[in-house]
């Protein structure tokens, strides 16, 4: 079995809102860059698959050349080798296509997990590409897998709960996070051995952009305003706050 | 008639000739200790500036007062006084035989004069009663009224046997005295002996003696061959342990080489921190197998009196018991003692502080912390959210709201200067990412200004790795200090003025081993400086305010005064029931400020303890204290009521 788990480095997700700025319409570089939340969920799910199974575990990532240091991490989780593909691209079409084209040249992956956000900006929209590049099925928000006689067994969170599926074949799933696959915390020696650990580097293809063109990226405006309430009669002030709740339709 | 060494004896020599076998059935005890502590490893040794005197690797003033003087016992009132009486009594006592020793063998004339009616008679009797009424205290108390820390988790078996003996040994020392006293007469300064033989009623029983005698004598000589074997080895353990404790505050956790894991050629690599008894040092093997199991470092852990898992003697008896059946290799030792308690711990110190040989239970907890997160990656969800963040983001702060620079907002505060700035202002993560915190360094800003001190801030906070330390990730800190110091000696920094005491013990205790050494001031000091020196001028209140030692400033580098100075100079300075060095944690300390606790909060009864002081204010001189104190109150109050020093002094400065 070859699992392969596609990890992003992205700015750190974390940052306020109120220190967030944009440099150029993309995250200041200032900000720290780490793996994906989710990635990091989907990375600790291809590890305990590969520790069930005695998988293989690869760890794919698009991005840049700076990003192999924390990229490393993935492997001092238990991530057997890393795979990076240059390219800067946010289009999720363009790194699908990218993603495709090595895990093809790996051959015989059965399973691709990816986090359930990252990638493309937020989106989550280059697993399910890439699950139809590929001709494998695809299913979102996965919280956990299990392998039984060849047929995965995927349960996936909805709105209401849990949904029980199951499938023949091969599969790309993006995974949400649950307390079942909260990233572990690398031991001492094994990021000592992933910093030693070669990484394959490929070359990314440009795909055509030309098709759309980004006009502006804004973040949203927090404003915040503040009302005093009188509170020398305790129900008068309850009174004025639900009031005033209604006039400004919080209620 | 004076006295004559066995009298009414025959055969007295036999009782020689049979301590010779049981003195070497006692080294024989003594040499299973040694055995069973070489297993562990030979420790590096840590060089002290201005150590106390030292010879090899002995602390003398160490050995003298706490080790043989036993100065931390008397700590606890009564019962240090009864184990005084006992030591103190049995000392006598084993002198006095002695000296019966020598006259048998060599003469020595001491059953003559003044020194027979002074030390023979009056001064042995009163050693024996004192013993006596020591050890018949410390018995009735260990069986009748036991307090908590004697009996949690569990109370050592064997020392009702050995005080029984020593009661037996006493009682007939005296009937003997009696006996012999009822059959010669009167023996001046032999009051007790005196008193009894009079109980007697005058009769004379020469066989009775002789009985008494050898019984006396097979008790004594049994008493003394059985010691390695039972819980009174302390006897001669607790003196080396505390003569080869290092001696300065707080456990020493030094720095770990992580080289041989650079290194492609190395074969095997190190396990990091201890699974098995055999990874810890000798010293710490020592520190079990001397431990007394007296509690007191249970009654005074902030973790054990909160109801969570953790009991600091616990621990040592874990690990002791571990040593008295040999499972020196087994590597269950963790799981027994299960990583919810050694990660309960706050290594606030005060079960150190309070240990009477000098066991080093933080040390050995933080050794296994650091086997549990760097080896077994195991570390509770919300402290191993808090090491994430750490490692991502070289703070602890997840999910804080604040950005690096809020703290500093609207203000016009310098950078540091090579050459032109002298002390940096430390900020640390603590304070910019906590926005009650916050408050801290703007005070401090503004009373550096007022009193024209040269000063400057990074252009970016950070961290010091102390979080990643406490938590057990040795390697972590190591990336992170190693950064700030080159970073600190390519700005010049030579000063550093902190306002986190666990920054402080950072830079002053870790940094050095790594390279970085800078002179490290606490604001709490520094402020008490500037006003001392009349560069601050302060309105005084007559506002009460009490004073909460943080572990890291107070108990763990003797900063006591320099803030109640402070504060004495605010207004009407209270103490708390327990404070000093006797302070309580406020449950921040060791990562666990990203805890969930089960138990009771230890903030909540930290915050309780000082809000019945009546204060009107809680002052602290730490931002985790300070943000635990401000949370723990919150049950009990409405209003704000816990600041920090420097707030407190910003808001009375003259013209401020």
């Amino acid at each position: 079995m070859h699992i392969v788990v596609l990890a992003k480095v992205v700015p750190d997700y974390e940052v306020p809102s109120v220190d967030f700025e944009l440099v150029s319409n993309r995250a200041h570089p200032r900000y720290t860059r780490m793996i994906g939340l989710y990635d990091e969920n989907a990375i600790e799910m291809g590890v305990q698959l590969k520790e069930k199974h005695a998988a293989s575990l690869t760890i794919m990532s698009y991005g840049r050349k700076e990003d192999i240091q924390i990229l490393r991490k993935s492997i001092a989780m238990g991530g057997e080798k890393l795979v990076l593909i240059q390219g800067t691209s946010d289009d999720p079409f363009v790194i699908a296509d990218n993603l495709k084209t090595a895990i093809e040249q790996l051959g015989g992956v059965d399973l691709v997990l990816a986090g359930r956000q990252s990638a493309d900006m937020d989106r989550g929209i280059v697993p399910g590409v890439l699950g139809e590049m590929l001709g494998s099925r695809f299913i979102p928000q996965v919280s956990a897998v299990e392998n039984e006689d060849g047929a995965w067994k995927v349960s996936q969170v909805t709105e209401t709960g849990l949904r029980e599926l199951e499938f023949v074949g091969n599969g790309v799933l993006s995974i949400t996070s649950v307390p079942e696959n909260v990233p572990r915390i690398p031991a001492v020696r094994a990021i000592f051995a992933a910093k030693k650990k070669s990484v394959q580097t490929m070359s990314g293809r440009d795909g055509d952009e030309s098709w759309m063109s980004e006009v502006s990226v804004e973040i949203p405006k927090m404003e915040s305003t503040c009302e005093f309430l009188p509170v020398e009669d305790m129900n008068e002030t309850a009174m004025t706050l639900l009031k005033r709740l209604k006039e400004e339709r919080y209620l | 008639m004076g006295r004559v060494p066995y009298w009414n004896i025959s055969y007295g020599i036999g009782i020689d000739l049979l301590a010779v076998p049981l003195i070497i059935i006692f080294l024989y005890g003594l040499y299973g200790h040694w055995k069973r502590i070489k297993q562990g490893k030979a420790r590096l040794t840590f060089s002290l500036r201005n150590s106390s005197l030292k010879i090899g690797p002995v602390y003398i003033g160490a050995l003298f007062t706490k080790g043989i003087l036993g100065s931390r016992i008397y700590k606890k009132l009564f019962t240090g006084v009864a184990h005084g009486f006992l030591f103190w009594g049995m000392f006598l006592l084993s002198i006095g035989t002695a000296l019966v020793f020598l006259n048998v063998l060599f003469g020595l004339p001491v059953f003559k004069g003044a020194f027979n009616r002074w030390f023979m008679s009056f001064a042995l009797d009163a050693g024996g009663l004192a013993a006596l009424s020591g050890t018949l205290f410390l018995l009735i108390r260990r069986l009748a009224f036991p307090p908590e820390g004697l009996v949690a988790p569990k109370a050592r078996p064997g020392f009702v046997l050995m005080e029984v003996a020593i009661t037996v040994i006493i009682l007939t020392g005296f009937l003997l005295e009696a006996l012999r006293i009822a059959h010669n007469g009167f023996d001046e300064g032999a009051f007790v002996g005196n008193w009894v033989a009079g109980l007697l009623g005058g009769g004379d029983s020469l066989s009775l003696h002789q009985i008494v005698w050898w019984g006396h004598g097979f008790v004594a000589l049994a008493f003394i061959a059985y010691i390695p074997y039972s819980p009174l080895i302390h006897l001669v353990l607790a003196p080396i342990n505390t003569s080869l404790a290092i001696p300065v505050p707080g456990p020493k956790m030094g720095v770990l080489d992580f080289s041989a894991f650079e290194d492609e050629e190395a074969e095997e690599l190190p396990s990091l921190g201890v699974c098995k008894l055999t990874d810890f040092s000798r010293k710490r093997l020592l520190d079990f197998s001397s431990c007394l199991w007296c509690g007191r470092c249970h009654e005074v852990c902030p973790a054990a009196q909160t109801g969570k898992s953790l009991s600091p003697k616990g621990v040592i008896v874990t690990l002791s018991e571990y040593m008295n059946k040999d499972k020196f290799q087994d590597d269950s030792l963790l799981d027994e003692i299960s990583a919810n308690a050694i990660y309960s711990c706050t290594t606030c110190a005060a079960c150190m502080e309070v240990c009477p040989v000098s066991v080093n239970q933080p040390k050995a907890i933080m050794r296994m912390r650091q086997h549990l997160l760097m080896e077994r990656s195991e570390i509770p969800d919300i402290m191993g959210q808090a090491h994430k963040s750490l490692e991502a983001r070289q703070h602890p702060f997840f999910g804080t709201g604040s950005g690096p620079n809020d703290w500093r907002k609207d203000m016009d505060i310098p950078s540091f200067e090579e050459g032109k700035t002298e002390y940096l202002l430390w900020i640390g993560c603590a304070i910019t990412y906590e926005e009650r915190t916050q408050k801290i360094a703007r005070s401090m800003v503004n009373i550096l200004q007022k009193a024209g001190v040269s000063f400057g801030v990074l252009e970016e906070s950070r961290c010091t790795g102390d979080p990643a330390k406490q938590m057990g990730n040795e390697f972590l800190f190591s990336e992170i200090a190693q950064q700030n110091i080159e970073e600190f000696t390519s700005l010049g920094i030579k000063k550093i003025i902190t306002m986190c005491p666990h920054c402080y013990n950072s830079f002053t205790r870790h940094y050095p081993p790594l390279g970085g050494l800078f002179k490290v001031v606490p604001h709490s000091v520094f402020i008490n400086s500037l006003i001392k020196s009349g560069r601050l001028e302060l309105r005084n209140g007559e506002q009460t305010i009490c004073y909460h030692d943080p572990c890291y400033l107070g108990r763990r580098n003797n900063i006591f005064a320099e803030p109640r100075n402070v504060v004495a100079s605010l207004g009407r300075l209270i103490e708390m029931p327990r404070n000093r060095e006797n302070s309580f944690c406020c449950g921040g300390g060791g990562g666990n400020y990203w805890a969930e606790e089960e138990g009771t909060r230890i903030n909540q009864a930290r915050a309780k303890e000082a809000l019945d002081t009546g204060a009107v204010k809680i002052a602290t001189a730490c931002p985790f204290c300070l943000l635990m104190l401000t949370d723990g109150l919150k049950k009990y109050a409405d209003v704000e009521k816990a600041y920090d020093i420097a707030e407190l002094v910003n808001n009375q400065l003259k013209d401020g």
